[in-house]
């Protein structure tokens, strides 16, 4: 089993759930929220195709649907787990969300952790979030105006009638013994999705119904951005 | 490359693609056992429209199967003043029928008059629920049940007594055997508790039966009350997603001030838990008032105009709890959608009564 513990990160400084985080202009913030889905996972290698491989609940039995949730909430699910062969990989692909035939099937009709316990059910006629923050920015004078890079609420999801999940590869060389066993950290960079939740990119083709607020503005520009932001890393 | 198709307009299509989404194959998990057919008298196999997957019977633990028995010496035991040291008060003292199992008090009141800090909550449609308590201390109803006994504001009465007090009574000891297999234990009384619990299931009101596809009681303002139920302008759906109207997490919906009661924080310890607690499923809101945590809200116009504020003004207050401007007529039609949530049938099923 390949275990991708997964880590937090604020400019470098571990990102504490729950908990006020020092930011370099003086103030702190508290992540209130802070969950999204991995599916899809494949391994790259250097010269034959990706090779998909199941994701494993903690037991080591296959999540439903193939879905990880990680929610930083719960501690049992910072640890994405993969059945992997073994060899030699040049990095790690996988979609940051769910597919299409996952994200057009009602919350009810669905289990764990495709249901509306996950917090990530947007109204039935909507689908999933594909990666939802919310987040308390405190001032150093104590004030709660949060500066242009730091968003109060970024909701990432995607679209019943087209598949918009972005796919995230991470590079970098690793082995699987052949006892199939390793444990590779990756890391999370908290500001890049604020990065990209407050670039200057026009999304204006969104701005209709349920994508016109704040959030879901915030979230649909990194949902973009993704392919190209540095948001995961793998642990050297 | 990134894909920068525009995003679509998503009502229109939507409906349509769920009411086929069975045949569209691509996510599936392999599990689900199918609901029971004919099921005891207490213990019924309905699921409330847009619940999740499994009965009651099929969400119980292993280690405590719903049976009818169970349930109806569970029943017994919550509707038993025996159970408080002063054998005033019962479970049900709290969790009243005709209020949809809730409490018509500001805050639970106890043995000898104490008063608690929080308004007991309904237990309806609780087998669903994934932790219990308004701050989510107990994972279990198993585990929730022992609580309120144990608590000196509430009924005050270690589980090693009540279990005495009960192998005392040989019909009790009929009871447990017959449930169990055992005489009483904190064990069996606690499991016993939570099997009645998890019986009662309300999922017949009108917004059941208009998720169901019968509007017969579900009309136009009922709808536009549930469009904006739904929608970005009031933002209920978040924490209240469509169907089962809760999702299940904590959250600081601005109902707490500087100096109240901190809820989910006392749990984790987490500065970011200050004020948050459990949301509620709404089925039978109208009629169990009063609302929030601590009752302070004696209507659900009050629940509406606070939200409409965007709470009461603290900063530790959700970020998505904003102001809304709701107009005169957008607070009526959420107010007839909430109505459109109460289960009449619920307040006087005798299976559910003492």
């Amino acid at each position: 089993m390949l275990s991708l513990p997964l880590e937090l990160l604020m400019a470098g400084q571990p990102f504490v759930f729950g908990q006020p985080n020092a930011l370099s202009d003086g103030g702190s913030l508290v992540p209130l929220n802070f969950r999204f889905y991995i599916s899809d996972v494949r391994l790259l290698q250097s010269k034959d195709a990706p090779v998909p491989v199941d994701v494993l609940t903690a037991a080591g039995v296959p999540e439903p649907y193939g879905v990880h949730l990680f929610n930083a909430e719960d501690a049992d699910s910072s640890t994405l787990r993969v059945l992997a062969p073994a060899g030699d990989y040049t990095g790690i692909r996988f979609a940051l969300g769910i597919k299409l035939a996952c994200n057009q099937q009602a919350p009810a009709s669905l289990e764990d952790p495709l249901t509306d316990a996950s917090q990530m059910t947007w109204p039935h006629t909507g689908g999933f979030l594909f990666l939802r923050y919310e987040g308390r920015y405190t001032a150093a004078d104590g004030s709660s105006a949060a500066p242009a890079g730091i968003p109060p609420a970024v909701h990432m999801g995607g679209d019943i009638q087209q598949e918009l999940v972005p796919h995230v590869t991470v590079s970098s060389a690793f082995s699987i013994p052949a006892n199939g066993r390793l444990e590779i950290g990756v890391r999370v960079a908290v500001d890049q999705v604020f990065k990209g939740a407050t670039a200057d990119i026009d999304v204006s083709d969104i701005a209709v119904g349920l994508l016109s607020t704040p959030e879901a503005i915030a979230g649909e520009r990194p949902r973009r951005e993704l392919p190209e932001l540095p948001v995961f890393e793998l642990q050297p | 490359m990134s894909d920068r198709r525009p995003m679509a307009t998503r009502a229109a299509l939507a409906v349509t693609l769920l009411s086929c989404a069975p045949t569209l194959g691509g996510c599936s998990s392999g599990g689900g056992a199918p609901a029971q057919d004919s099921a005891p008298s207490l213990i019924v196999s309905t699921i409330p429209a847009g619940f999740p997957k499994g009965t009651n019977i099929e969400r119980a633990p292993a280690d405590n199967a719903l049976t009818l028995d169970r349930a109806l010496l569970g029943k017994r035991l919550f509707y038993d003043p025996q159970l408080s040291r002063s054998n005033e008060v019962s479970c049900s003292s709290c969790h009243q029928q005709q209020y949809a199992f809730a409490d018509p008090g500001t805050v639970s009141t106890g043995v000898e008059g104490r008063t608690g800090t929080r308004n007991a909550p309904s237990i309806v449609n609780a087998a669903w629920g994934k932790t219990f308590f308004w701050d989510g201390r107990a994972a279990s109803l198993e585990e929730q049940a022992g609580q309120p006994i144990e608590n000196p504001l509430e009924m005050d009465l270690s589980l090693a007594d009540a279990v005495a007090r009960l192998a005392a009574d040989p019909s009790y000891v009929d009871g447990f055997q017959k449930a169990y297999g055992e005489a009483p234990s904190e064990s069996s009384l606690q499991k016993a508790l939570a099997s009645f619990v998890r019986s009662v299931v309300s999922g017949s009101s009108p917004y059941d039966r208009h998720l169901r596809g019968d509007d017969s009681h579900f009309g136009p303002q009922r709808k536009r009350g549930e469009a904006l139920f739904l929608s970005e302008k009031a933002e209920c759906f978040h924490c209240h997603p469509s169907g089962s109207l809760s999702n299940e997490g904590y959250f600081n919906n601005g109902t707490f001030t500087d100096g109240g009661d901190t809820g989910r924080q006392q749990v984790t310890g987490r500065v970011g838990d200050l004020g948050k607690f459990k949301v509620p499923g709404l089925r039978n809101i109208a009629i169990s008032a009063p609302y929030m945590h601590d009752g302070s809200l004696p209507t659900l116009e009050a629940v509406i105009e606070q939200y409409d504020a965007g709470g009461r003004g603290d900063p530790t207050t959700d970020p998505l709890i904003k102001p809304m401007a709701l107009s005169k007529e957008e607070k009526a039609d959420l107010l007839e959608f909430l109505h459109s949530l109460t289960d009449d049938t619920l307040l006087v099923d005798a299976r559910f009564a003492p």
